[in-house]
């Protein structure tokens, strides 16, 4: 395959809002997306959840364009819109018709610049996120597993450990004042990239950019509280019960060394050996040779998106019949094997035409009917945590240069049981007996 | 719905003008084996996407067992005459490819997409998948006691039970009425079965070929004729099964999963296929109705009083009988209200037309929303695959906008009133019966089952 050449314009406007422009004219549609740097790792302590309680505020009306406008104006355009929390950023993203481009900045021009939202707004959507909660999580077998199960288990430092979706506790203590003090924190234009691809042209997109967004007033440097783990020497262990499935689970997390270092790029190829598929060193033993294990996935999700400290996480559901210390010791065997004798060349070369390979699907795949969230998400955390959204044409570049010995190294030096976490989910007695 | 007076401001810019919408060429070809090839030209990035399809499923092979034809796809890709199932996993690696084999209610189908680089090698494994699956015993054993423990978990799922609840109501003894297999009938698959199903099934007469992305379409088809040139067999006899009763009169079926924090509605009547006449009618009804973010049920009962997550109805089209559905996991004391609603809006739209300007606003979202496909070689794939297994017009992606927009208040309502069947609607609620019951019992009668499909009361 030859080098990614993606076409990328980027500026920064005098009130700090970056923005970037890839155009691509093969349909007559535009994607748009603006994403803060906040996301729940750091939002207030004590208000667990708030940065996608936050998220949903932000649906609820602006200065010019008033609850359900938003939404009303983006599906009557012929185009879709969504938002979602992560660790690190929020987005708002929306792919319409191409000739509803103006319209979608002024949208995100005016939310940007002057929510306005009330207490029954506030009301609303905590209700709504009540029940978001349930349907992916309090009322959904394994809801939650293991990515909200692990990170209390993972963790020292608040910001990595608390419950990212918010305890109804702290939902119902979020009052309008938290609204207003979070928006106008981190919700700043110099805190922000708008993101436009697809049917543009460059210099338009410069120019509306310009005219929508260009004064709204920057604000001071936001405070970051620091996400830093202390140094973690020793094994950590937690149980979850599952109310409604049936079989035992678990999840096993290994610290992720410093994003773009070398270590990272060996380590991601690791995770591939390990976790790529039914080809996956641990599919093949646990699930097809073993046949310990039920169903067997993980890997370290969304590698590009995370500025703070990460876990590579492998999720197995066993059957009953072995115990969790007989599953975890096949899951070690895989490790130690891995450990002492590495990968061979043949398989580095398979790893490395499949990562390509993933990575150029990453920019085109879709969300909600979106065409390429991918390549949006990526240029926006490139801008945002590297200030460098140019990366997405050259960061394969680095994995490509991993040798096996690097591979070999960094599952020695990472995949260690002082590194690492277990969360447990096992059924309880009643779930475990109604199945039966 | 108290609805809040909602004005739009004058600084909202207009739309500038449209560009033009232009679906790419569909490159069709038939070998001499009777196996169809559609090919279309995506240049997006360097990859291309595929789906091998063949015109039959589980309904058809309903007579060896509910979802054998599932199984039979889930085998297909782990051994075949020529390698193990570990060296078919490494060489699809070894070429950045990925591959799924599955099988719904009416085709089976051998998904895959791969770097345009190595387009031959992984059509020849398609190939080999297709015509030399060995079905070996051991992973057959495997496979089948996977499967087992994924029918229990999926009967610990709200929105399982409930999808499963309402296809037994509107279809009953047809096959559409069973979505998966019991413990029991997982345990009676027979290997032999499978390989029936395999050698019936998996014939380039019965199967169609799309190829969407990366490639130069006439190499390509050159490619396509090298590969599965040589590949032998007949299309299946077509299985005939009794049209199913329609459910009169609303009726409640109530699914008890003890200890459920929340309720997962599920209501739905018969509907058509997309190839009735009515189809684009009935999809702009259902985006007013609960199929977009903007549509009536969402601002009512999410926007404006905050009893779900996600509401939305949709149209399901099975290649023989289609159904309308509406769904909603709500909070567990507003069953009744949410309910309530569901069938306000719906009696609604049975009774006023709606008001131009939202209609032009839903007209607008169907057309809009229909030409994102255009944009990925995944989009393409897909809007494609529904026009061939359809079996619909060659023009209808591009005359769909024009269709939608031909549309009126009065198409609406007689579409409305002809297939939002209020006065039948089945009702399906799955959550705990000591806490949803009374609220359930005012919209019907009522029968209760346990996750397992027993009836209860």
């Amino acid at each position: 395959m030859k080098q990614l050449q993606i076409a990328i314009e980027s500026t920064t406007l005098a009130n700090g809002l970056k923005v970037v422009i890839a155009p691509d004219t093969t349909a007559p549609v535009v994607t748009v997306g603006v994403y803060y740097k906040i996301g729940f790792r750091l939002e207030p302590r004590g208000r667990s959840g708030f940065a996608h309680l936050f998220e949903h505020m932000m649906f609820q009306g602006s200065a010019n364009a008033s609850k359900t406008q938003h939404i009303k104006l983006i599906n009557s355009s012929g185009g879709v819109l969504n938002g979602s929390t992560h660790y690190d950023v929020t987005n708002y993203y929306e792919a319409v018709p191409s000739n509803a481009l103006e319209r979608v900045l002024w949208l995100e021009a005016d939310r940007m610049r002057a929510l306005k939202v009330d207490d029954e707004n506030l009301r609303n959507q905590r209700d709504v996120v009540k029940e978001e909660v349930r349907v992916n999580v309090l009322n959904q077998p394994y809801g939650g597993f293991p990515w909200l199960d692990l990170p209390p288990v993972a963790f020292r430092n608040w910001a990595n450990s608390h419950n990212f979706y918010g305890d109804f506790t702290d939902l119902d203590a979020a009052d309008l004042a938290d609204v207003f003090t979070f928006f106008k924190t981190y919700y700043v234009p110099n805190n922000a990239v708008l993101l436009i691809l697809g049917d543009v042209k460059p210099e338009e997109g410069f120019a509306l950019a310009k005219k929508l967004f260009a004064d709204i007033p920057a604000g001071p440097t936001p405070p970051f509280a620091d996400p830093t783990e202390p140094e973690q020497n020793e094994e950590r262990r937690g149980n979850v019960e599952e109310k409604f499935g049936t079989l035992p689970a678990m999840a096993i997390g290994y610290v992720v060394p410093k994003r773009r270092t070398a270590d990272w790029c060996a380590m991601a190829l690791l995770d591939q050996a390990l976790h790529g598929g039914r080809a996956g060193k641990l599919y093949r033993e646990l699930v097809l040779e073993k046949q310990v294990a039920v169903e067997l996935d993980g890997g370290i999700d969304d590698i590009f998106g995370y500025n703070g400290p990460t876990q590579m996480v492998t999720r197995i559901m066993h059957k009953p019949e072995y115990s969790s210390e007989q599953t975890l010791a096949a899951f070690d065997e895989v490790i130690r094997e891995i450990q002492e004798n590495g990968i061979s060349e043949d398989e580095l070369a398979q790893l490395k035409v499949k990562w390509q390979s993933d990575f150029v699907s990453l920019l085109e795949s879709g969300h909600g009917g979106m065409p390429r969230y991918g390549l949006m998400h990526l240029l926006a955390c490139f801008t945002l945590f590297d200030n460098e959204p140019q990366l997405v044409n050259s960061i394969l570049d680095g994995f490509l240069a991993v040798k096996r010995e690097e591979v070999q190294a960094a599952a020695r030096k990472y995949l260690v049981k002082e590194k690492r976490a277990i969360v447990f989910r096992t059924p309880t007695a009643s779930s475990a007996k109604e199945a039966a | 719905m108290a609805t809040r007076a909602v004005e739009v401001n004058s600084a909202v810019p207009a739309l500038s003008a449209e560009r033009q919408v232009t679906w790419p060429k569909r490159q069709k070809a038939r070998l001499s084996n009777g196996l169809e090839v559609i090919l279309v030209e995506s240049h997006t990035i360097p990859k291309f996407h595929g789906e091998l399809f063949f015109r039959s499923g589980n309904a058809a092979a309903i007579d060896r067992g509910p979802g054998v034809a599932e199984m039979t796809a889930t085998l297909v890709r782990t051994g075949t005459t020529k390698r193990a199932s570990r060296q078919i996993e490494e060489d699809l690696r070894r070429i950045g490819a990925d591959l799924a084999s599955s099988a719904g209610s009416d085709t089976s189908a051998i998904s895959f997409a791969g770097l345009s680089d190595f387009a031959e090698p992984l059509l020849g494994m398609v190939n080999e998948l297709a015509r030399d699956a060995a079905f070996p015993e051991a992973e057959f054993e495997r496979e089948r006691r996977q499967k087992l423990e994924e029918v229990k978990l999926d009967r610990t799922q709200p929105g399982f039970l409930a999808g499963e609840r309402l296809r037994k109501v509107l279809f009953g003894a047809h096959p559409y009425g069973v979505v998966s297999p019991s413990e029991a009938q997982v345990a009676a698959y027979k290997r032999d079965d499978l390989l029936g199903v395999y050698r019936d099934f998996y014939t380039p007469e019965n199967g169609m070929l799309l190829l969407v992305g990366d490639f130069q379409p006439d190499a390509m088809l050159k490619s396509v004729e090298k590969v599965f040139g040589a590949w032998q067999g007949k299309k299946p006899l077509s299985s005939v099964f009794a049209a199913p009763a329609n459910p009169r009169g609303r009726r409640v079926h109530l699914v008890h999963l003890p200890g459920a924090v929340q309720t997962q509605i599920l209501a739905g009547c018969h509907a058509i296929t997309r190839k009735h006449p009515d189809w684009v009618k009935l999809g702009l009804t259902n985006s007013l109705y609960g199929g977009a973010f903007n549509s009536r049920l969402v601002m009512n009962i999410r926007e404006d009083k905050g009893y779900t997550y996600s509401p939305r109805s949709g149209v399901n089209p099975l290649r023989q009988y289609g159904y309308f559905s509406v769904s909603a996991a709500v909070r567990n004391d507003v069953v009744a209200a949410s309910l309530t609603e569901i069938f306000y809006e719906m009696d609604k739209l049975r009774s006023l037309p709606v008001p131009e300007a939202e209609l032009a606003d839903a007209q607008n979202y169907l057309s809009g929303v229909f030409s994102m496909g255009l944009a990925t070689q995944n989009g393409l794939l897909s809007q494609i695959a529904v026009v061939a297994l359809n079996e619909l017009p060659e023009d209808y992606l591009e005359t769909y906008r024009q269709k939608v927009r031909a549309i009126t208040p009065t198409d609406l309502l007689e579409t409305a009133r002809k297939y939002l069947d209020s006065a039948n609607m089945q009702i399906v609620v799955v959550g705990d019966r000591a806490q949803i019951e009374s609220q359930a019992a005012l919209f019907g009668d009522l029968e209760v089952y346990d996750a397992q499909g027993k009836r209860l009361g």
